[in-house]
């Protein structure tokens, strides 16, 4: 089917209206992927946008797109299915921090290392928000909240060295107070063809007293190139304690479904009767 | 001297796991299928790669039949534990063939017992690993059937491994012959030569599975691996790629059901395959399928639980879980298919339902069910018509001009229009939140009550064409069944039949929604006696909260992990109509 189409704008992307917190980071990431969607000229029905549970998952709501809300921890194996079945359609996974890197944190890493090519957001704010303010995977050492009263004495998950460790081919991290940054970051990451990582540091203004925009302000580094080896891009991440911004890290190689080498056709299944002469040629196998 | 004739055998071979069981197994089945031959099987076997009993029956005969029988007429046995394991299932005359250090043969009880060096036979003939193909021999020889029917077989079965392995292989079947006619010669008969009938197919309920899924359209399955379900991800896996789709193994069940769902709302027929264990971990999703009302099919090769339970044993005791399991209410339709034969149909309908209804779809098999092989007709490919239910086009959708596709929209039947994305005009948002008919979460109480109401009562028309089989309905008392304990109940039947005892047989396909206006008069007041591998008659139970059936009612249950015998189904059936008889005596 073709279908002449004016080119896409931001109010094409205008879904539902917005439950988040004034001041809560998640606008500037919805702000951030649309105006990258924008630039790039995809339109609304050419995204599928995959969520799990959480403040942050609620943005396959308000972002007008193909999406799907789904269940706490499984955007990622929803969003791999979806673009395996739909290959020519531009998925993005997203949710939060305890969403991808808690109890979706298996997922995760086999999305790693299995490079289908999808855009996967996490807006991490290091806290749970939506169950009102309990310690989260990436929640810092000894950080106090209702469920570590005397402190936190796990350490935050490292998210994007485990990605780095495990083959990923895009790794990158943003900032909700730096959305023009951040926007370029998942256009590039949308181009990227395989998994690409853009963990955002997007604060929740209502439970996360620590981790604040000015926290992000004072502690930021900005990386202006990728780096050359993942090695060097782990060592870069621990000299500063996870507290980067850019592109870290990027590698071509052929995507999963690219490497099966397969035509394509799951989405073609028609209507009327099933096809008689491979049912007898299959039949065979049995006689 | 004449050679008695037989019109059936009932054979089994057992060794340690890692001996060739299996394939001897096959070899000899097959072989006798295309004889013209039914066939029955049903492999035991351990939770282990190698060591462990481990035994392939097979029963043939002139007539179909769905059990696997309860009998041994010919036993090989490659040690002495088979014996051990199985003595008790040798018919008077059987015949054992075993593995020993000398040849010797000697009665004993009821059988006798022919002790062979196989091994050091086969060793002598050039090939240690051929000591099967003696056996086969023997029992080839035993049954007076034509040495060529192996040959043929071991042609195709080893063409791959060339001439020096094909004429090792005919050697060792060869010797076999030649041991039966010099030891044995006044213990063979004749297996009754039957039309050969190429009609027919030789295929598991695994195998059934897949082909009518994929038949279906199926272009995804994810799953993990699991016995016994595995099998239906592989033959997937073999031919998927050929048509444009794949399979996927996951990092976890969890993922093989929601890589399943995303795929299916993205427009493509998908499916997951497990058994017990993947149904407990994928339960949250079956939930997600539900409230998003994104069609998936899921296929639970039941086992024995819980927890790990009996890995490699067969049970029916999942039912509750399908029928129930998730939290809240959702709309779900169970199937299970009454034989190898139904699976593929079954398979391929459950494709159109769920898409047709939007729902969760979940096709029980059982570990019986799942991986023997047996005779089934040929495929009629007349019989399922592929259905993708109400897909709307881009010109459809765009006549609703909507900026948000209304993709819960009420409608009169409770089944709202699906736009697959991609579509220009469908864009919509599809939650596991509760949402109203724009996709959009709400707590409304008025909007919530309406679409749990649209929601839950989609269902209520689904059916599968087959949705159960009655045989003599019209019986005061009925035995019900469901999956692979149809073959003894049919047995069970048959056998009362012969002694002027008639009860009806009801195997039910389709467990919810139960079809309930069709099966009511046959068991409302009735007698209702099910035949279920599981502790609680979980079946009856069911049947219970749909329909008034008499107080006599009962379950016959067996939960050891082994598939019920014809014989102890017959007894228990017997003493039970005698109970009946003299308590309704009673009251009289």
């Amino acid at each position: 089917m073709s279908v002449e189409l004016k080119k896409p704008t931001l109010k094409d992307f205008k879904g539902d209206t917005s439950t988040w917190c004034p001041g809560c980071g998640h606008f500037s990431v919805m702000a951030g992927l649309q105006r990258a969607l924008v630039n790039l000229g995809i339109h609304p029905h050419e995204v599928i946008t995959v969520t799990g549970i959480g403040c942050s998952s609620k943005i396959s709501e308000y972002t007008r797109t193909y999406g799907f809300h789904t269940i706490h921890g499984r955007a990622l194996p929803v969003a791999q299915g979806a673009k395996m079945a739909a290959p020519e359609m531009h998925v993005i996974a997203a949710g939060g921090d305890g969403d991808g890197y808690g109890i979706g944190a298996g997922h995760f890493v086999h999305a790693v290392r299995r490079n289908i090519d999808l855009t996967y957001l996490v807006m991490d704010n290091s806290i749970y928000g939506l169950t009102k303010g309990q310690t989260s995977p990436r929640s810092q050492h000894d950080f106090v909240s209702k469920t570590t009263l005397k402190g936190n004495k796990e350490y935050p998950l490292d998210a994007l060295s485990i990605a780095l460790a495990n083959g990923a081919t895009f790794v990158a991290q943003a900032f909700s107070g730096d959305v023009k940054r951040m926007s370029e970051l998942i256009e590039k990451a949308i181009q990227h063809k395989g998994f690409s990582l853009v963990n955002i540091f997007s604060p929740c203004v209502t439970y996360n007293k620590v981790n604040t925009y000015d926290y992000y302000r004072d502690h930021l580094v900005t990386i202006d190139e990728p780096l050359p080896t993942r090695e060097e891009a782990i060592r870069v991440l621990k000299e500063h304690d996870g507290n980067v911004q850019g592109l870290l890290f990027v590698e071509e190689r052929d995507d999963f479904q690219k490497q099966l080498g397969i035509d394509w056709k799951m989405r073609d299944v028609q209507n009327g009767p099933m096809d008689e002469a491979m049912i007898r040629a299959l039949e065979k196998e049995f006689m | 001297m004449t050679m008695a004739s037989i019109r059936k055998l009932e054979w089994k071979v057992g060794g340690q796991q890692g001996e060739g069981i299996d394939s001897t197994g096959e070899i000899m089945t097959k072989t006798l299928f295309r004889y013209g031959y039914y066939v029955t099987t049903y492999k035991q076997f351990m939770s282990r790669i190698k060591g462990g009993h481990t035994n392939y029956k097979l029963r043939a005969t002139q007539e179909p039949t769905r059990h696997a029988g309860d009998d041994v007429d010919i036993l090989i046995a490659l040690d002495e534990e088979t014996l051990t394991v199985n003595r008790s299932e040798l018919v008077p005359g059987a015949i054992v063939i075993m593995e020993g250090k000398d040849v010797n043969i000697t009665h004993v009880e009821d059988y006798i017992l022919a002790t062979f060096p196989l091994k050091a036979i086969a060793t002598a003939l050039g090939n240690p690993l051929a000591k099967n193909m003696v056996a086969l021999g023997m029992t080839g020889a035993l049954i007076s059937l034509p040495v060529e029917e192996f040959y043929t077989f071991i042609e195709e079965q080893f063409a791959k491994k060339g001439k020096a392995v094909i004429d090792s292989n005919k050697a060792a079947v060869d010797k076999g012959y030649a041991l039966v006619q010099e030891h044995l010669k006044d213990r063979v008969k004749t297996l009754e030569a039957v039309p050969r009938n190429p009609d027919r197919l030789y295929i598991s309920g695994n195998e059934a599975t897949a082909f009518g899924s994929f038949m279906a359209g199926c272009r995804f399955l994810s799953a993990y691996p699991i016995t016994p379900a595995s099998e239906i991800m592989e033959w997937m896996s073999a031919h998927l790629p050929a048509v444009g789709g794949t399979i996927m193994q996951v990092e976890d069940e969890i993922a093989g059901i929601t890589f399943a769902i995303g795929a299916s709302f993205a427009g493509a027929r998908a499916m997951t395959s497990t058994s017990g264990p993947g149904l407990s971990l994928k339960t949250e999703a079956f939930g997600l399928a539900a409230l998003s009302e994104t069609p998936i099919v899921i296929v639970d090769s039941q086992r024995a639980g819980p927890s790990t339970g009996l890995p490699t044993k067969h049970e029916q005791s999942d039912l509750y879980h399908m029928l129930f399991g998730t939290h809240g209410e959702i709309p779900r339709i169970v199937l299970y298919p009454s034989s190898i034969e139904d699976a593929f149909y079954v398979a391929a309908e459950a494709f159109n339902l769920a898409e047709m209804y939007q729902c969760p779809v979940f096709v029980a098999l059982d570990l019986a069910l799942s991986m023997n092989r047996t005779t089934t007709p040929r495929i009629d490919a007349t019989r399922v018509a592929i259905n993708r239910g109400k897909i709307v086009t881009p010109e459809e959708a765009e006549k609703y001009g909507e900026f948000i596709f209304k993709r819960y929209r009420f409608t009169e039947d409770g089944i709202s229009p699906r736009a697959l994305p991609g579509n220009p005009y469908g864009v919509h948002t599809t939650s596991s939140n509760e949402h109203g008919e724009d996709g959009y979460i709400t707590e409304d109480p008025e909007i919530r009550t309406k679409i749990m109401q649209k929601r839950l009562g989609k269902i209520k028309s689904a059916r599968l064409s087959r949705p159960y089989y009655v045989v003599d309905g019209d019986a005061p008392v009925v035995l019900v069944g469901v999956g692979s304990v149809r073959g003894v109940i049919e047995e069970v039947k048959a056998r009362l039949a012969e002694e002027g005892i008639h009860v009806g047989g009801l195997f039910i396909q389709q467990l919810h929604p139960l079809p309930v206006e069709e099966i009511q008069s046959y068991v409302t007041g009735k007698t209702v006696i099910t035949v279920e591998n599981n502790y609680y008659g979980q079946l009856l139970n069911w049947l219970k909260m749909h329909f008034p059936i008499h107080a006599s009612s009962h379950s016959i249950t067996q939960y050891d992990g082994n598939p019920f015998k014809i014989g102890r189904v017959y007894h228990e059936v017997k003493e039970l109509l005698e109970h009946v008889r003299r308590t309704q005596k009673t009251h009289a």
